[in-house]
């Protein structure tokens, strides 16, 4: 019986103490910095062009394989009159975010900086009604940090 | 299919039930599925079926780098995954010959006992739902185990596939307020293992379900395979963490805690015990954490090991977590074997079952703790 | 034929339907507002909101989940037996709703007062099992099957505990009509003479209603909601309805038999209001405590539940009986009466909690195995692979 009283007594000393709770969808917990959603592209807001080169390191390096990346010439590069140091620069580009594991090491191995984790909650909140639809491409990748809607993480 | 031939008492022809528990049943704790045999209420026979789960993890870490490996091994053991990360990073090291810094090795240590924590919470609260109790272990334990995966997705940036160790060291440093909140985590997770113990290792009506249920012995015990805490809970004092001390738990003050009986509250309260040690270590290894690098210095971009090979096992909160890793030279293991403790433990099931009732099996079920993806792999 | 009906008077058979209309109309609703307390309570017991999103702090998820349970396709399986499936929801919701005919909640605020109220109320309570059984035979189901057997084994052994408690009470009050019980108790009530009854008549609604650490037949983790497990839709619900609808009226049936119902402690020169908060707390306060208990209780097993009726409960609860009419029959003065039972039903209950303690066995000592001594490194497999 003192065992039973003293489980009693537990919860009800629970009872008494606030609800942990989040409600989620009404309220978004801040989410730390480092957090991990799906991969996106980052934008150079001074040359005004994607920092990244489409040099196929991530695609390489991504266990999963859902990359896709294609690179073309330049055409804002200082040979062609612009004024952008990238001899090559990304053409096309999709993740296929259904298939990727959120693993990071497409961050990790880019030598350009040009790829990071989404950290914001709308990374996390991609429920589509087809799988299609998350093959992102290069224009959806880019968009939020084009938007200055993230700022990105980027382990040293 | 066998099944023990059971001499009837009864003076009437009687034909026993069979009943097909899960794959999608509330307490197989995932897909698992077992078919009793019963005969009113007493379990006859029990045979479990396993394999649902099946993805080929270690067949595809072979297609995979070192780096890419350890991704896969945090979906064999989706409840301790740092633990799981642990085997695989520390075999890598082993044929590649690896110096890991030492701050690196402390902060796997508190992150691993972290997960210790965590997985055994998880394992309270099943455990007492199977028991009956109506969801409220189960919060309890989420409760606490949500604070932790906070933790776990401010220094790694997921919560539940943290890809954080590397061969080497770890993927990045831990954030600089780290301290303060292991601190903070580990106040809470107090109060945790003082709400789940005063819930259930007293209450009568939890012991008259658990004591003297499933029982195995040593020596059974020690047949199967057994490893972990259910290892321990049959008297068996067979920590990894002290029998063959990894990382610096040579140089820590810690208890192993056994049981006496084998039974399933055994089980219970070795894991309960074994939180308190979970805690006393991480406080130990928070004194001893300094600043310094992460990685080794010279570390080449894509790591590449000599020819050999290595069996390496950790204690993983369900018991020993082992890759037996065969290199061929290059940058992938050309072979990778992983010794799952669940599936050893699942092994004593039928042992314990047959002549308990119907819902001893599912008490006895619960204290072996598997998980499902790491007996399929 | 005219009839009263709280002091109108009105034609029978208008009467009846009137009453009849009272009953089902009073009880879905009650019972839709103790599914949202019940999902509230529990919730803040496991420090959670509980429902939140339908209607203001979620008052309308009864509503909801009721507009889905009718609205949802009642599926019978194929192999099912037709009759017993279907049949086998009113067997268990007719006899929970007849009992409310004899259950006062105020001062001649009930359907019918019955000279018998207690003894009607007990028969018809245990006629539901039929429905139960009917349930899980008809289902075709194994897990339904399990639990009938174990919920007819679990109503009967706890049908006795449950009518020697009232009729102990009875004996003591001299009456086994509701209302006179009621207003026997007087300055006291009978919880303080007879606490024996009253745990026995608590851990038996547990047992009567399914609740932890009784709710074997239903075990979730065991039997998967037992009988029910085929059922669906409006014909779940009607299982459901009829649960809250038992809780309801047991608590009622407590509220009056053991503390003093609307009477104590005002006394029932207070008007209707009054009587009908004090009967509401009351209840409220037993169908708390049952909450209570199903969020902290494991499930018992059922040999061992079998053991603690026919073992503890049954014996002791004869006892009680005994000794109250030994008590009465020799017509001490009263107050030397009250104190010999609550004397005796004090012992016996404190017999229960000893019998209880001991059944189980002390906790074992924790074990742990002191560092180093016992386990001395060896060397490592991995070295040696090497
Ligand atoms: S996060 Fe991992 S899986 Fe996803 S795209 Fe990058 S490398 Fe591939
Ligand atoms: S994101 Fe980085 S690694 Fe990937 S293609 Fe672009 S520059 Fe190369």
């Amino acid at each position: 019986m003192r065992g039973l009283l003293k489980s009693m007594g537990v919860t009800l000393a629970v009872f008494a103490r606030k609800p942990v709770t989040r409600e989620y969808p009404d309220t978004h917990r801040p989410l730390p910095e480092r957090d991990r959603a799906f991969p996106l592209l980052l934008w150079d807001h001074d040359l005004d062009e994607p920092f990244c080169t489409g040099c196929h390191a991530c695609e390489r390096a991504c266990p999963v394989e859902c990359m896709t990346v294609l690179m073309k010439d330049n055409p804002n590069h200082r040979t062609q009159g612009g004024d952008s140091t990238r001899r090559k620069i990304v053409d096309k580009f999709w993740i296929d975010y259904a298939r990727c594991m959120r693993c990071n090491i497409c961050v990790e191995v880019c030598n350009f900086d040009a790829i990071a984790m989404n950290n914001t909650w709308q990374g996390h909140e991609t429920s589509v009604y087809d799988r299609a639809d998350l093959i992102q491409d290069l224009p959806q990748l880019l968009a939020e940090h084009k938007a200055g809607a993230i700022k990105p993480w980027v382990p040293q | 299919m066998t099944t023990v031939p059971f001499p009837h008492e009864h003076e009437f022809e009687t034909q026993d039930l069979m009943i097909n528990m899960g794959p999608q049943h509330p307490s197989t704790h995932g897909v698992f599925r077992m078919v009793l045999q019963v005969d009113g209420e007493v379990v006859r026979d029990v045979v479990p079926y396993i394999g649902y789960m099946h993805r080929g993890g270690e067949k595809l870490a072979e297609t995979m780098d070192f780096r890419q490996g350890i991704g896969w091994m945090d979906r064999t053991e989706y409840l301790a995954q740092h633990n799981a990360e642990l085997s695989y990073v520390m075999a890598v090291e082993a044929l590649a010959e690896l110096e890991v810094p030492e701050r690196a090795q402390w902060i796997r240590m508190i992150l691993c006992e972290l997960n210790r924590l965590s997985s055994h919470f998880m394992f309270t609260g099943a455990f007492g739902t199977d028991a009956g109790i109506f969801g409220t272990a189960f919060v309890y334990s989420f409760r606490e185990r949500e604070v932790i995966l906070d933790l776990f997705e401010e220094i790694s940036g997921d919560r539940l596939m943290y890809a954080y160790f590397r061969p080497g060291g770890l993927a990045w440093d831990v954030p600089d307020n780290f301290a303060r909140r292991v601190a903070e985590v580990l106040k809470s997770t107090r109060q945790g293992i003082k709400d789940m113990d005063g819930l259930l290792t007293e209450n009568e009506i939890f012991r008259a379900r658990t004591v003297d249920i499933g029982k195995i012995s040593a020596a059974d015990a020690i047949d199967w395979g057994c490893t972990g805490p259910v290892l321990r809970a049959s008297g068996v004092p067979l920590d990894l963490r002290r029998t063959e001390p990894y990382l610096y738990y040579d140089q820590l003050d810690f208890d192993i805690i056994t049981g006496t009986n084998g039974d399933v509250y055994d089980r219970f309260v070795v894991r309960v015990e074994e939180m308190r040690q979970s805690v006393r270590i991480i406080e130990q290894c928070m004194e001893r954490l300094r600043p310094g690098p992460i990685l080794p210095d010279r570390l080449p971009r894509m790591l590449r090991t000599p020819p050999g090979e290595v069996y390496l096992r950790t204690e993983a909160p369900r018991g020993e977590y082992g890759i037996y890793m065969v290199s061929r030279g290059g940058n992938r293991p050309h072979r990778l074997k992983i010794r799952s403790s669940c599936f050893a433990n699942l092994q004593a099931l039928r042992d314990m079952t047959i002549g308990s009732y119907v819902a001893d099996a599912v008490v006895i079920l619960g204290s072996l703790d598997i998980v499902l993806c790491e007996v399929d792999r | 034929m005219n009839n009263d009906l709280f002091g109108f008077e009105i034609n029978v058979w208008a009467d009846a339907a009137a009453r009849l209309g009272l009953i089902v109309g009073l009880m879905t609703v009650v019972v839709m507002g103790l599914i949202y307390g019940e999902r509230k309570i529990i919730a803040r017991f496991q420090q959670r909101l509980g429902p939140t999103r339908t209607g203001p702090a979620g008052l309308l998820q009864s509503v909801a989940d009721a507009l889905k349970l009718v609205a949802k396709e009642d599926v019978r399986p194929r192999s099912a037996d037709p009759w017993v499936f279907e049949l086998a929801p009113y067997f268990v919701f007719v006899p929970i709703f007849l009992m409310f005919v004899a259950i006062p909640f105020a001062l001649r605020w009930e359907i019918r007062v019955l000279e018998l109220g207690l003894f009607y109320v007990l028969a018809v309570s245990s006629v539901n099992i039929v429905g139960w059984v009917m349930a899980g035979w008809g289902s075709d189901n194994r897990y339904a099957m399990l639990g009938a057997l174990r919920a007819a084994a679990q109503a009967i052994s706890y049908e006795l505990p449950l009518v020697m408690s009232l009729i102990s009470v009875g004996i003591v009050a001299d009456s086994f009509n509701l209302t006179e019980i009621v207003r026997s108790q007087g300055q006291v009530p009978n919880i303080v003479w007879q606490p024996l009854p009253f745990f026995l008549f608590f851990v038996a609604i547990l047992a009567e209603l399914n609740r932890t650490p009784f709710d074997i037949p239903v075990g979730e983790s065991e039997v998967v909601g037992g009988p029910f497990v085929e059922y669906s839709g409006i014909r779940w619900s009607m299982f459901f309805l009829a649960e809250y609808a038992a809780l309801f009226i047991l608590a009622l049936l407590g509220a009056a038999v053991f503390l003093g119902g609307w009477a104590w402690p005002l006394g029932e020169e207070w008007g209707l209001g009054w009587q009908l908060v004090l009967t509401a707390l009351k209840a409220g306060a037993l169908i708390f405590a049952v909450f209570w208990v199903r969020v902290t209780m494991p499930r018992l097993r059922i040999d061992q539940l079998m053991a603690f009726s026919w073992k503890v409960l049954l014996p002791i609860s004869f006892v009680q009986v005994l000794a109250n009419g030994l008590v009465l029959v020799y017509e001490p003065p009263q107050h030397i009466a009250n104190i010999l039972l609550a004397a005796v039903s004090g012992a016996g209950l404190l017999l229960v909690v000893w019998i209880m303690n001991h059944s189980v066995g002390k906790p074992r000592p924790r074990p742990v195995l002191s560092p180093r001594a016992a386990t001395a490194p060896t060397a490592t497999r991995s070295e040696a692979a090497r």
